[in-house]
């Protein structure tokens, strides 16, 4: 007997239901009555009235008793841990899991073994608990609605009114998911806010996180560790910028002549071959950077007497460049469509070139598109981090020079978050205040860029 | 250079006088299609200097197809090919050597919706001018501007708002500036695709009245639905239909005394 | 008109100035035409570096090389307890069976020599035995010869990646080695064949016998998992939002939000998943569900985007008919709309499952980075995707790596150009229909 079971049960005890739901309809079908809905439907309905107060139990209890749980937990654990300076809750949770899950590393200290000991029988009382609430529910309240059965009832009606609820509550999921971002990152940001100054974080120099203890906890050491993201910023819009480079021009000449040069063969060829990197995955641009672009643009330095090094802004930002060629190219390509042929046909009416209506009609009439399709590109190169992970290196420098290792605020993210952290420390709560400024950023760049787009559907419908 | 003698020695099917004394423009057997679709077949007509000929006939008969061959506009549609001959002062419009840049300043057009540039008033008429360096220096471009827009009627209304966007004008001002437009460029015919259709009856007498003045200095060739406008502003006829030429006259005689059946039926509102 | 303004140019003069223009213009155009054949040129030939550079280092990653011994399968050594189980055959001693093999061949002298030989076959060398005997008992007591991987630092050599010529002092292997392995290809006995570990094998840190399965089936995993989740949810709030959702404030902030969603960078997700599952829901970390699930609100505002748009692409026509012979409004969309519609939000949730297949960043962060042996089998148990196993190796610092990693890239984008050939063809049968 485990949750699965349970599960399973609960879906069974829908199904017969169902079953009289159904047929108790169809006896009174074969009474000559006229029934208001189709029998199935006064199954369907009997079936979902057992199913969804049970499930919502069965998962209320599931997914609460551990939270619940790993808080009393904690009255085992003894006092001289709980308040040693070391002390990480994640840590003693994860030693008592693994007894309970019978693995073990060596010798257990004794309270493990009560606190698992005491764990596993709490499990077994909340799954027992679970068993009683959540059946009861599907056999008590199924109930209620097979007794709603009668011959006038509108069991349609009732039927799609429960999934018209469905589908809406589904449509929470996406505002629950904001909700769990900003919830998750604004608290730690607190936090870290609480250790590090603000004004610290936003205009110091020097970024150099290190795990508590060595600093800070006492001992006068101030200044080791700093949490200046000047330098991360630096790092990100230098590549951000390296990426442009590339992908602007490429782009936005590749989105002119295939939508105004080129015949529908070659667009038909060349468009979809663009789109390929857009889906290529971000970890293979990386490994493709760090090892084919790097060393090349390493020698090819050399050569001419440039000291590039090998995890240089300059090699993650190319990449990412190629990366963002088609966000440019198939965003503008679709503003530049968007431009109505009368407006073309009036330039070519008057004995305009192709060059002519292109710069002097429809690059205008398209520019804020344009503008848009290029602030969404930037917006994804700041939110990119496989390539900077694998690329760019994790030096933060604080430099303007493309040739220099930068790392960013994604990869940075990324580092210290990435294994066994110490939950309550500056290092990792200062990923979350990164986060935060992250988001902020990409949301203002998301924001104008809809904003001009809309303004610019506007104009034109 | 198109021979002379054979110019007039051609055969067809249509009915009336297809040839003019003084042509401007000489179309012979002229075939259009749309990949594999034939979209016009054999017409062959001519278009003198500084007359008006209105080319009429039902939905979907070729006639804007037709207009849009006499300034090449049909080069942006890939899959479209002309056959046959068109030339203007003789020379053959579809040959290598002429540019289309050169042949569409030479050959105007005005479109069916207006489509002034979300730019200035001002800027949208010295847009030619200014592309085909036909001024040099910023008194010559105004004076263009301010004579096309006087010559268009226009003038007068927006003469204190040159830099307001033109797209702000109404409809049949906006259709003024576009013939405004088409004319400061100095050409030598202007075609005008159904420039009335959008307008309500009071900007489209507007339009008639003014095509009627420019008739004194262009070749205009308008395509038209409707057969009121036609015989009110035309000097000649054209009746085209299911992409041939049917008959060609004089407006008065294909109004009052078609040769051919279809015409007749058109005319008389039977078919279309 | 034209009377009192002697200025105007005439028609003949203006195309005169028109046609002196001609030829600088043109060029101007000319200019703009090749830029942009240019520019489509670098982009395609970026597409085309990136696939020969990932292809050259891949395809040889799933080949490898091999050395072929005569095995005595000593009964008593390798199978000390005589039951033929795992943990006697474990505790047997294949591994220096095989060296001894290998001695025959390749006559050690010295404890150094045998210390160098020892370096040229995998340490897999036993458990390829061990795995052998348990397959097929009979074999034990005879003389049988097998072929075993060659260790990584030889396969290498052996492609030429450690140069003969480089000091011997800066070599990874030494002479000694690279003696044994000329005189193991004189007999012979070297041979380069389709590897048996790359597809087959799981993660470690020997790149020899260092295979995807494992990365390849947690992303299964994981994609089912995510698909589970988005696609239901996806096209249920893309239903409700088309066609239920009263035009008001909510509804609009749930449609601004979900735009905001879709441009939020992925390590978000990542951090998402660790400050809410795994830090208040208590959920285990490295695990297909939890990565699934991150990955599922990721991939939710691509989903409903693009079903949206398939429910709009309905022509209300087919809606109109439902309704006029009595169809509820839900009938009218579960058995007209939906189906009509299915096309284009597969074809959605298609790319969305392409994007979640090649995402890294927010699975480091909830622990699918972990070093796992053991091929999951299940969505509890712990595991790994492709794309942070390539990630990890093209960490590790082994040559040989490097073209494992190519080929694990070969293996994921294959995967994606069949699920995007899938969602091409499905668009394709969606225009057909009207």
């Amino acid at each position: 007997m485990n949750e699965y079971t349970l599960l399973i049960l609960l879906l069974l005890i829908s199904l017969l239901w169902f079953y009289f739901g159904n047929k108790t309809a169809l006896s009174l079908k074969n009474k000559q009555l006229k029934l208001n809905s189709l029998p199935h439907y006064y199954g369907i309905y009997v079936a979902l009235y057992s199913i969804i107060p049970s499930l919502f139990s069965y998962l209320l209890i599931l997914v609460f008793d551990g939270i619940l749980f790993s808080n009393l937990i904690m009255e085992f654990v003894p006092k001289e841990i709980l308040n040693s300076p070391d002390f990480n809750k994640t840590i003693v949770l994860a030693q008592i899991d693994n007894a309970v899950r019978g693995i073990y590393f060596g010798e257990q200290p004794d309270w493990v073994t009560i606190a698992s000991n005491q764990m596993i029988e709490w499990n077994n009382q909340s799954l027992i608990l679970n068993f009683f609430c959540s059946i009861s529910l599907a056999l008590g309240i199924g109930y209620l609605g097979f007794k709603n059965i009668h011959q006038e009832f509108r069991s349609r009606n009732s039927v799609e009114k429960i999934i018209i609820s469905l589908l809406g509550l589904s449509s929470i999921i996406a505002i629950l998911t904001t909700i769990g971002i900003v919830f998750s990152v604004i608290f730690e940001s607190l936090r870290f806010f609480a250790i590090i100054p603000a004004s610290e974080f936003l205009f110091g120099l020097t970024w150099n996180p290190q795990f508590e203890g060595a600093e800070r906890a006492g001992s006068g050491q101030e200044g080791l560790a700093s949490y200046g993201s000047v330098p991360l910023f630096v790092g990100t819009f230098l590549i951000s910028l390296i990426a442009l480079c590339v992908s602007v021009p490429i782009g936005l000449f590749s989105a002119v002549y295939l939508s105004e040069y080129a015949n529908k063969k070659e667009r038909s060829i060349f468009k979809p071959l663009l789109e390929i990197l857009a889906g290529i995955p971000t970890v293979v641009y990386g490994f493709f950077a760090a090892l084919t672009v790097a060393p090349l643009m390493r020698n090819g330095g050399s050569l001419i007497g440039l000291d590039v090094a090998s995890e240089s802004a300059l090699a993650a930002g190319f990449v990412m460049g190629i990366m963002i060629i088609p966000f440019i190219s198939s965003l503008s390509d679709d503003v530049i469509n968007a431009v109505p042929q009368s407006l073309r046909d009036a330039g070519y009416g008057l004995g305009s070139t192709k060059n002519e209506v292109i710069t002097n009609v429809i690059i205008p009439a398209a520019l804020p598109g344009i503008i848009a399709s290029i602030i969404l590109a930037v917006s994804r190169a700041i939110g990119e981090t496989m390539i900077v992970v694998m690329a760019a290196g994790l030096a933060a420098n604080l430099s303007f020079n493309p040739l220099d290792a930068v790392t960013t605020v994604t990869a940075q993210i990324v580092t210290i978050l990435v294994g066994d952290q110490e939950f309550e420390s500056a290092k990792t709560l200062s990923a979350f205040a990164l986060a935060l400024t992250l988001i902020v950023i990409t949301l203002i760049l998301n924001f104008y860029a809809l904003h001009v787009v809309k303004k610019y559907r506007e104009q034109y419908e | 250079m198109v021979s002379n003698s054979n110019i007039n020695n051609v055969k067809t099917k249509t009915i009336g006088e297809i040839f003019s004394k003084d042509p401007k423009i000489i179309c012979r057997n002229v075939d259009v299609f749309y990949g594999e679709k034939q979209a016009i077949k054999d017409v062959s007509i001519d278009i003198a200097s500084r007359e008006i000929i209105s080319f009429i006939g039902p939905s979907g008969c070729g006639k804007s197809t037709f207009l849009r061959c006499l300034n090449r506009m049909n080069d942006t549609i890939d899959t479209c090919k002309v056959k046959g001959s068109i030339s203007l002062d003789k020379e053959d419009i579809y040959d290598e050597k002429i540019d289309v840049v050169t042949l569409r300043a030479k050959i105007g057009m005005v479109f069916q919706k207006p489509n002034p540039f979300p730019k200035s008033i001002y800027e949208n008429v010295a847009y030619g001018p200014k592309i085909h360096g036909l001024s040099s220096s910023k008194e010559e471009l105004d004076f263009i501007v301010e004579n096309s827009l006087k010559d268009s009627g226009l003038w007068e209304e927006v003469k204190d708002r040159l830099q307001s966007p033109g797209t702000g004008l109404s409809g049949g001002q906006q259709q003024r500036l576009c013939i405004a437009r088409a004319i400061a460029v100095s050409p030598e015919i202007i075609l005008m695709d159904e420039p009335c259709s959008a307008l309500d009856p009071i900007a489209t007498a507007k339009i008639e009245e003014l095509i009627n003045q420019l008739g004194k200095n262009y070749s205009i060739v308008i395509v038209t639905h409707s057969m009121q406008q036609a015989a009110r502003i035309s000097q000649r006829t054209a009746y085209f239909h299911l992409g041939e030429l049917i008959e060609v006259g004089e407006t008065k005689k294909i109004f009052t005394m078609p040769e051919d059946k279809q015409t007749e039926a058109y005319i008389s509102g039977r078919i279309g | 008109m034209n009377k009192n303004n002697s200025k105007m140019l005439t028609a003949d003069e203006a195309s005169k100035i028109v046609a002196s223009s001609v030829i600088r213009r043109r060029k101007k155009d000319a200019r703009l035409k090749t830029y942009g054949r240019i520019a489509i040129g670098l982009a395609v030939s970026f597409l085309i570096f990136l696939f020969v550079s990932i292809f050259s280092k891949g395809i040889p990653g799933f080949f490898q090389y091999y050395v072929t011994l005569d095995v005595y399968l000593d009964r008593d050594r390798l199978d000390p307890k005589g039951d033929l189980s795992p943990e006697s055959l474990y505790n047997g001693d294949a591994r220096s069976i095989v060296l001894e093999s290998l001695y025959k061949v390749i006559n050690p002298k010295g404890r150094k020599e045998k210390k160098a030989a020892k370096k040229i076959i995998s340490s897999n060398a036993d458990v390829r035995i061990s795995k052998m005997v348990l397959d097929n008992s009979k074999i034990l007591g005879k003389t049988i010869s097998i072929t075993f991987a060659v260790d990584d630092d030889i396969d290498s050599f052996l492609r030429g990646y450690i140069k003969r010529e480089t000091p011997s002092s800066e070599r990874r292997i030494n002479d000694t080695v690279i003696k044994f392995v000329d005189k193991l290809s004189a007999e012979n006995r070297i041979s380069y064949k389709f590897s048996d570990y790359i597809l087959t094998g799981s993660a470690s840190r020997s790149p020899e016998i260092a295979g995807i399965k494992g990365a390849f089936i947690g992303s299964m995993l994981t994609l089912a998992v995510c698909f589970i989740i988005a696609f239901p949810l996806g096209v249920a709030t893309a239903v409700y939002l088309e066609e239920f959702a009263p035009k008001n404030r909510i509804t609009e902030i749930i449609e601004v939000n979900i735009n905001n969603l879709a441009a939020v960078p992925s390590v978000v997700f990542g951090i998402l998943g660790l400050a809410i599952f795994i830090g208040v829901f208590g959920m285990p970390r490295s695990i297909p569900l939890l990565g699934g699930m991150v990955l599922a609100l990721m991939t939710l505002p691509t989903i409903i985007i693009s079903s949206r748009a398939a429910i709009r692409a309905v022509p209300p026509s087919i809606k109109d008919a439902a309704y006029g012979i009595g169809a509820s409004k839900l009938q009218t969309i579960f058995h007209h709309v939906l189906p009509l519609a299915m096309p284009g939000m597969l074809t959605g949730t298609i790319i969305g499952m392409a994007q979640a297949l090649g995402e890294t960043a927010p699975l480091l962060m909830i622990g699918m980075v972990a070093f796992i042996v053991d091929i999951p089998g299940g969505v509890t148990d712990p595991g790994t995707v492709l794309p942070v196993q390539i990630f990890m190796w093209a960490d590790f610092a082994e040559r040989m790596f490097i073209q494992k990693t190519s080929s694990a890239i070969i293996v994921l984008l294959v995967f994606l150009i069949f699920m995007n050939a899938a969602a091409v063809i499905l668009r394709k049968k969606l225009e057909r229909r009207w």
